[in-house]
């Protein structure tokens, strides 16, 4: 279908300009143009600011910068952190993710199919939420966890400390190794089970049929996932900073935020710190690929595949043990406390008529400022940047699919670019772009909606992309045929038919969108507070009962729209389209 | 065919933010030079005012209620701590763009950067004469409005009996693992540990480094922190947070240290770019006046005003050891001073 699409428009295109000879090259390619520019301006105009900050402009220009940023032991101790963080998720994420794809895809546990969706919803809470969550669970002495345990062995301290590099690993690793996890589960429903079977006909045990037939037909998804997991990992700044900073630990985003928030603010050191990291994920991506298109085995074939559930026998109760265990530390019990904290009158007291309460709920979302504020923001900012990043993501897989554009194939590049690029590194490249002429937008919540188009629109170009390859051409030539312009086409025929698929990107968009954290914190000034702000604010004040009143909401207004996303794809969570954050 | 298209688009955006910045540029009208030219209607026809604070917002939103209601004139208030709100003030005047018509900030330091940087506006306060001469700019750019001394908070339950009762105790065997200090990424917590240092020696500070204190990013959180028990002990930066927790009923109690108490000064500036610089005035007196002092005062903070009176409860100021910073010295040595604290306790300072 691809193929025929250029061909297609080139032979539409002298009909066409016979019927209707002014007004279509314009209009087509104003917009076309404004999207392309648009993008540059957005993507490009920024990491060209990173490049040209580590450089030390528009100040001076000098090595210095980079020299600084290589050599300060803070900046050394803050890599080493970086990379032990991205090891240890990386990990964990095979060691939890792996067991659970198994048990979910191919076993005959009972309630795989709630552990499959708890996973679903671990992955679309904002993983700073997750981290609060977790503070107040695993406090070293006061957290919940720790109490009880405490009361249970009369232990004078807690025993388990989550401010700690292992803390900080197993909570951003309960979040990311759900890309392991998909992955695999994907990857083992397509395994044909005659495969197995013939394995087995061979006289392989069951074991071995696991190891020698499944495990390596399923490797590549296994440390692809593994590395998407390391990869975003890296990025995470909420999680870093929350459960990081007590712990005195420094990550390569917590650095670079706190060399622009103290004063004077160091932009070179911040960029060159910024290129470093995006090397480092460049570096990731980059292997992922290669490891992927190396070691590609393909299974599926023109049929339909037959995948067989094993019997586990007694081992079925283990394997559902580990499974729930998992579930309940990564969505059960940080959900639960956020919920509860959220309704009690004070989290510390136990729970009981008397200490349940809605007043936090109030303030959340209807009296205090600075909350009711991020809200109305955070809706305005999701709406606009997802309205945003369709129109972009469609031009972009337009020009990509329907015409023979010179460049067409960078732009698609461009526009996928930020899915590597972490948060607060956008950040970086969007404030030094756009703090001065010749679009002075810093301090307004324009900056907001780039940075937001900016991060997202890779999610709304792939969408768009993939409903854009499931529409044959021909229908776009027969409306031209007849005497439609080319916007008329695109309003008759194109539009509606991927209407769906438009609907699905701009939800994939607003939901990171919504809650967007580590870019914004470094953007967002008085009066453009958003809900993620307002949460990091008010913890920063102790107000944990409000902030948990927030993060439910938060979740709440995330998890609807997931469902409705989950709902209009008509696929189930393991399509692997599932949205990415900070 | 793009190119073109794109340098129009260009040229427009282009010719739209000089607009813009001229704009910018026309609003900044000088406003009043001193309290007494305060024009009420030019105040109240701008409509509201922007205030960036590290002020906690409970006393802000106790001081600009019967502003806002008194004047009609709006608050809109940033709060973070002082090297945020010192940081988006830079980074706004950087940009051309300033949002903000009062700062505040409880680190003389960074009122001092921005005076140098020709950021703050002379402005004579009709509070000068309430204020001690060495707690407001000669040049009228900054003034104090309080004054925020450290503490020893402790658990009233665990230790009630035998709190630390001096610096010195703090970094005792006895608190390994149970004391809590603050200090935000950015550093925020520095001025008053070098304070400490600068004081009473460097061992000290190091003493209670070797306990493994646990960090948090803000005061308010130490004061939550021993208030659940997470620890027993807390250097606290800030005096009025352990006397409204002590007051809520809450199970803590805090002393002062005989030997002398880091004192932090905080003080309040208007902005040479405020683009409301009548409602800024206006706001500065009702902030620096006996009306907003005594709601800082009902916060738990002490004024820097000698006409107003100490928290209810709370140890007189005079009566008090002050230890006090040489800010120029601390704004100079920043870096240097930054790196050494990051060596003692690790992790992030911003330095």
């Amino acid at each position: 279908m691809q193929v025929i699409a250029p061909a297609g428009t080139a032979r539409g295109a002298p009909a066409i300009a016979a019927a209707a000879p002014t007004g279509r090259f314009g209009l087509e390619r104003i917009l076309l143009g404004l999207g392309v520019a648009l993008l540059l301006l957005l993507v490009g105009y920024p990491l060209l600011w990173l490049l040209l900050g580590a450089l030390g402009l528009p100040q001076s220009i000098g090595l210095e910068h980079l020299a600084r940023a290589f050599t300060r032991p803070q900046n050394y101790a803050a890599l080493v952190n970086t990379l032990e963080l991205a090891l240890g998720t990386g990990l964990m994420s095979v060691a939890i993710g792996v067991p659970l794809a198994w048990a979910t895809a191919r076993s005959d546990m009972p309630l795989r199919q709630l552990v499959h969706v708890l996973v679903a919803l671990s992955y679309i809470t904002p993983p700073y939420l997750t981290a609060l969550a977790y503070i107040i669970l695993f406090g070293p002495d006061a957290g919940q966890f720790n109490r009880l345990l405490r009361a249970l062995f009369g232990l004078t301290s807690g025993p388990i400390n989550v401010f700690s590099m292992s803390g900080v690993i197993f909570v951003i690793g309960i979040h990311v190794f759900a890309f392991t996890y998909f992955l695999t589960y994907t990857a083992l429903k397509a395994v044909d089970a005659s495969l197995e079977e013939s394995a087995q006909m061979l006289g392989a045990k069951r074991w071995q049929t696991v190891l020698r037939i499944n495990l390596p037909l399923v490797a590549p998804a296994i440390t692809g996932g593994a590395l998407l997991s390391a990869i975003d990992s890296l990025a995470l700044f909420g999680p870093q900073a929350i459960i990081g900073t007590p712990a005195q630990i420094v990550f390569l985003p917590t650095r670079i935020y706190a060399t622009i928030g103290s004063y004077p603010p160091r932009w070179g050191e911040a960029s060159a710190l910024s290129l470093l990291l995006v090397a480092l994920t460049v570096a990731g991506l980059a292997l992922q690929r290669g490891y992927l298109e190396q070691r590609s085995y393909v299974t599926v074939g023109g049929r339909g595949v037959r995948t067989r559930r094993l019997e586990h026998g007694l081992w079925r109760w283990p394997l559902t043990g580990f499974c729930l265990s998992v579930v309940f530390f990564s969505a059960v019990a940080p959900i639960g406390v956020l919920t509860l904290t959220a309704f009690s009158n004070s989290w510390i007291e136990p729970l009981s008529a008397s200490n349940i309460t809605l007043a936090h709920f109030q303030a959340a979302l209807f009296t205090d400022q600075v909350s009711v504020r991020g809200i109305i923001n955070s809706f305005k900012l999701a709406t606009a940047a997802a309205a945003v990043a369709v129109a972009l993501g469609a031009i972009v897989a337009y020009l990509d699919l329907r015409t023979t554009l010179w460049g067409r194939r960078l732009l698609d590049y461009l526009a996928i670019l930020p899915l590597g690029l972490p948060g607060t590194v956008m950040a970086v490249g969007i404030l030094l772009a756009f703090i001065r002429f010749p679009l002075p937008i810093y301090g307004t919540i324009w900056i907001l909606l780039a940075a937001y188009v900016a991060r997202f629109v890779p999610l709304a170009t792939r969408s768009a992309n993939a409903s854009f390859r499931q529409i044959d051409p021909a229908l776009e030539e027969a409306g031209r045929i007849t005497g439609a312009s080319w916007w008329l086409t695109m309003r008759r025929v194109l539009f509606p038919l991927a209407r769906p698929g438009l609907l699905v990107a701009f939800l994939l968009v607003f939901i990171p969108a919504f809650s967007e954290l580590s870019a914004t914190i470094l953007l967002y000034a008085g009066g453009t507070e958003t809900i993620a702000i307002a949460i990091y604010r008010l913890n920063d004040l102790g107000q944990l009962e409000v902030v948990s009143a927030l993060a439910v909401f938060t979740i709440g207004v995330v998890l609807s729209l997931a469902l409705l996303v989950n709902w209009l794809s008509g696929s189930s969570w393991a399509s692997g389209e599932t949205p990415i954050r900070g | 065919m793009p190119i073109a298209r794109r340098s129009m688009i260009k040229g427009v955006v282009a010719s739209c933010a000089v607009t813009l910045l001229r704009r910018q540029a026309k609003a900044q009208a000088a406003g009043p030079e001193d309290a007494a030219q305060i024009d009420l209607e030019k105040a109240k026809a701008e409509g509201k005012v922007v205030l960036y604070t590290s002020l906690d917002t409970q006393i802000v939103d106790a001081i600009n209620a019967p502003f806002t209601q008194k004047y009609g004139i709006a608050v809109q208030y940033f709060r973070g701590g002082s090297s945020d709100v010192t940081s988006k003030v830079l980074a706004e005047a950087d940009a051309g763009r300033p949002q903000a018509d009062v700062v505040d900030a409880s680190d003389l330091a960074a009122l001092l950067l921005m005076k140098e940087r020709k950021l703050l506006k002379p402005f004579k306060s009709a509070a000068a004469a309430a204020v001690a001469s060495n707690l407001r700019d000669p040049d009228s750019t900054w003034i104090t409005d309080r004054l925020t001394q450290a503490v020893i908070q402790y658990n009233s339950k665990e230790l009630g009996s035998a709190p630390p009762k001096t610096w010195a105790d703090l970094g005792k065997a006895a608190l390994n693992g149970r004391l809590v200090y603050f200090s935000s990424a950015n550093g925020d917590g520095a001025p008053r540990i070098y304070t400490l240092a600068k004081h009473l020696g460097w061992d000290v500070v190091k003493a209670m480094a070797a306990t493994k204190p646990l960090r948090v990013q803000t005061p308010q959180i130490i004061t939550q922190v021993l208030e659940r028990g997470e620890r027993i002990a807390g250097f606290l930066q800030n005096d009025n947070i352990a006397w409204r927790s002590k007051r809520q009923g809450k199970p803590t109690d805090y002393l002062f240290p005989a030997e002398g108490v880091p004192t932090e000064i905080g003080a309040c500036g208007l902005l040479a770019s405020s683009p409301r610089p009548h409602a800024a005035a206006l706001y500065h007196e009702w902030w620096m006046g006996p009306e907003g002092q005594a709601l800082l005062v009902k916060g738990g903070k002490y004024s820097s005003r000698t006409d107003v009176a100490p928290p209810e409860g709370s140890t007189p100021l005079s009566e008090l050891k002050l230890l006090m910073l040489d800010y120029a010295e601390y704004k100079r040595d920043k870096t240097k001073i930054l790196d050494q604290i990051a060596d003692i306790f690790g992790g992030e300072w911003g330095n």
